[in-house]
């Protein structure tokens, strides 16, 4: 089964504005839609500032918040 | 820590922003710029219109600075870069941001007869009850929340409700002043916090040295860090105290040193002075490394006052020793505390500012550097796994049991301990009733202990189970084992308060 890449900014500006509240939200998913997550931490998205910031499919989305992350993940799925 | 909602985003953009501007010296000439670029026409509002956001931002930025809320920000900026810091408690309401919180602190609930006596409406002084619609109602607008209506009411048909900063401090420091906006009774406050991570609108804030620290890096002094033992894991559970360390050095900051390592003299010291004291001198004794436990002490329990162990903090004893070696030296204590600030203001002897974790975060955004990608060299830490289990609730009670084992085999140590300011003051009022059978009591104001921080910027849980890993780890197991620390005392200074 394919994963979805999920990659997490852990830079210190996203750090900062919440990345760690996203990482959390994503270990609270049930088991079976985990499994289909790869979550990967990166450095910097290029986007500070705007954080935290989240990739999905080469697409980066900004001020990301758990619940705006957790239905990202559900469109992509 | 605080849960990253947008408001607490919004702070911490305010405190990037602020290091940004000092870093590269336009605080001056742009402080203004902050209005604009925290808050942009837009973007999330919390507030009624962007007027209003922004004037709340200006009680932020006051407070970031150190200076009195109500400051021309250009010229708090002025002052603050000449490193002037203005007087007064550490903790502040913001006014402006305290908007008479929406909840409604008592509440007329269907118990209410409407009764021909009508209590409540004799009682109010402010004539702010009428009935309405068969029951009594309260114009919120005449309130003054005096709470007189509740007593008065026989069917106890008036509740209260509280706010969640009041639901927060378990000192009973907070009510709501006469306009209804929050106050803060600081005969009561123990500094501690725990209102500033309950407020929903961010509108309780401490006041931060990001600036007057910049400044004398900037002025070539040679600033010592000093880093809390609950630094692990603070910036993201992968990076490493090197990587911290090279940052803060790339930052400007002269030298990094561990207060675990401070933790370790005081284990020692401690350990002494129960052995000397207790029960010879005195029934029992308690913990006097965390300054808001210390706080509540001499505020609520000030009869308990010479049972507080007169050791010094584990950040004094750090400061003191780097002190004693350069006379010059700025130091500066970094860690999960906001009670620690107002430790720090008086011992001005040895600590020349103080900053939370989050501040130190904030201060490597606004000079561009992060921290995951500065490649780790290897620490090496000079403090035992005594010092570093200082950071969690249970840590310094276990260091000087252990070290007693060591030094004093013959006595006997009851040991007892709470988390929470308000379980610490009940406990220790048994304690001292002799209703609690204990001789040695920690008191740690945080829940979880310094992991549990108002400042931190990881999840209390995350840091403990780290921390655990971390103290397992360390080479050197007990603090008389750390040869380094007791060759430090020996040379001799001043481990306890006069
Ligand atoms: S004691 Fe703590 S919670 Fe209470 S007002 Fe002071 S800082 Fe806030
Ligand atoms: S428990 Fe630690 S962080 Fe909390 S007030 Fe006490 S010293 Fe500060
Ligand atoms: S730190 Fe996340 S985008 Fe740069």
């Amino acid at each position: 089964m394919e994963q979805l890449v999920v990659e997490i900014c852990a830079g210190t500006s996203c750090y900062l504005l919440g990345s760690q509240d996203l990482i959390d939200a994503l270990e609270t998913l049930p088991p079976d839609k985990r499994s289909k997550i790869d979550l990967r931490g990166i450095t910097c998205l290029k986007a500070c500032g705007h954080g935290p910031n989240v990739r999905i499919k080469g697409v980066v989305l900004s001020n990301m918040t758990p619940d705006r992350l957790l239905q990202a993940i559900e469109d992509n799925l | 820590m605080a849960q990253v909602t947008e408001v607490v985003k919004l702070q911490r953009k305010v405190l990037a922003e602020v290091s940004r501007l000092a870093l590269h010296d336009k605080l001056a000439d742009h402080v203004e710029d902050i209005l604009t670029t925290v808050v942009t026409e837009d973007g999330p509002r919390y507030r009624c219109c962007i007027h209003k956001e922004r004037a709340v931002l200006k009680d932020r930025i006051n407070v970031a600075l150190s200076q009195p809320i109500g400051t021309d920000i250009t010229e708090a900026a002025a002052n603050a870069l000449n490193g002037e810091v203005a007087d007064g408690s550490i903790v502040r309401v913001l006014p402006e941001a305290c908007d008479r919180c929406p909840i409604d602190k008592f509440m007329v609930t269907d118990a209410c007869r409407n009764c021909l006596a009508h209590h409540c409406i004799a009682s109010c002084p402010k004539k702010a009850i009428m009935v309405a619609g068969n029951r009594a109602y309260i114009d919120k607008m005449t309130c003054v929340e005096c709470g007189m209506c509740k007593k008065s009411c026989p069917y106890g048909a008036i509740i209260e409700i509280s706010r969640p900063c009041e639901r927060a401090c378990d000192l009973k420091a907070i009510t709501a002043a006469a306009d209804r906006r929050a106050a803060i009774d600081y005969d009561k406050c123990a500094q501690c916090g725990a209102c500033k991570i309950a407020c929903p609108f961010g509108a309780i804030s401490d006041r931060t040295y990001i600036v007057q620290v910049i400044q004398a890096i900037k002025a070539k002094k040679r600033v010592y860090a000093i880093v809390a033992p609950a630094i692990v894991s603070q910036f993201g559970v992968k990076v490493k105290l090197g990587q911290v360390k090279t940052a803060l050095i790339q930052f400007g900051f002269h030298a990094l040193h561990e207060v675990a390592f401070g933790a370790d003299i005081v284990t020692l010291e401690e350990t002494k002075e129960f052995a000397a004291t207790v029960p010879t001198d005195r029934a029992y004794m308690t913990t006097s490394c965390c300054p808001a436990y210390v706080e509540m002490v001499d505020k609520h329990l000030p009869q308990c006052g010479e049972y507080v162990s007169s050791t010094v903090s584990p950040m004094v004893a750090t400061a003191r020793m780097i002190k004693a070696e350069d006379k010059d030296a700025v130091v500066v204590f970094i860690g999960p505390c906001i009670a620690k600030k107002v430790e720090g203001q008086k011992n001005p002897d040895c600590i020349d500012y103080v900053l939370t974790f989050e501040e130190l975060a904030a201060m490597f955004v606004g000079a561009g550097i992060n921290l995951t990608e500065i490649t780790d060299t290897l620490y090496e830490t000079d403090a035992s796994r005594h010092g570093h289990s200082f950071a969690s609730a249970g840590g310094v009670m276990k260091s000087v049991i252990d070290t007693a084992g060591v030094l004093a085999p013959d006595i006997t140590i009851k040991p007892h301990r709470a988390e929470g300011l308000g379980n610490c003051k009940q406990a220790l009022q048994q304690i001292a009733k002799g209703d609690l059978d204990a001789n040695f009591f920690e008191g740690m104001a945080c829940v979880g202990g310094c992991v549990g921080g108002p400042g931190t910027l990881n999840d209390v849980r995350i840091t403990t189970k780290m921390l655990e890993t971390h103290v397992n780890a360390t080479k050197t197991v007990m603090a008389p084992e750390n040869q380094k620390a007791v060759d430090v005392i020996e040379k001799g200074g001043h481990w306890h308060k006069e």
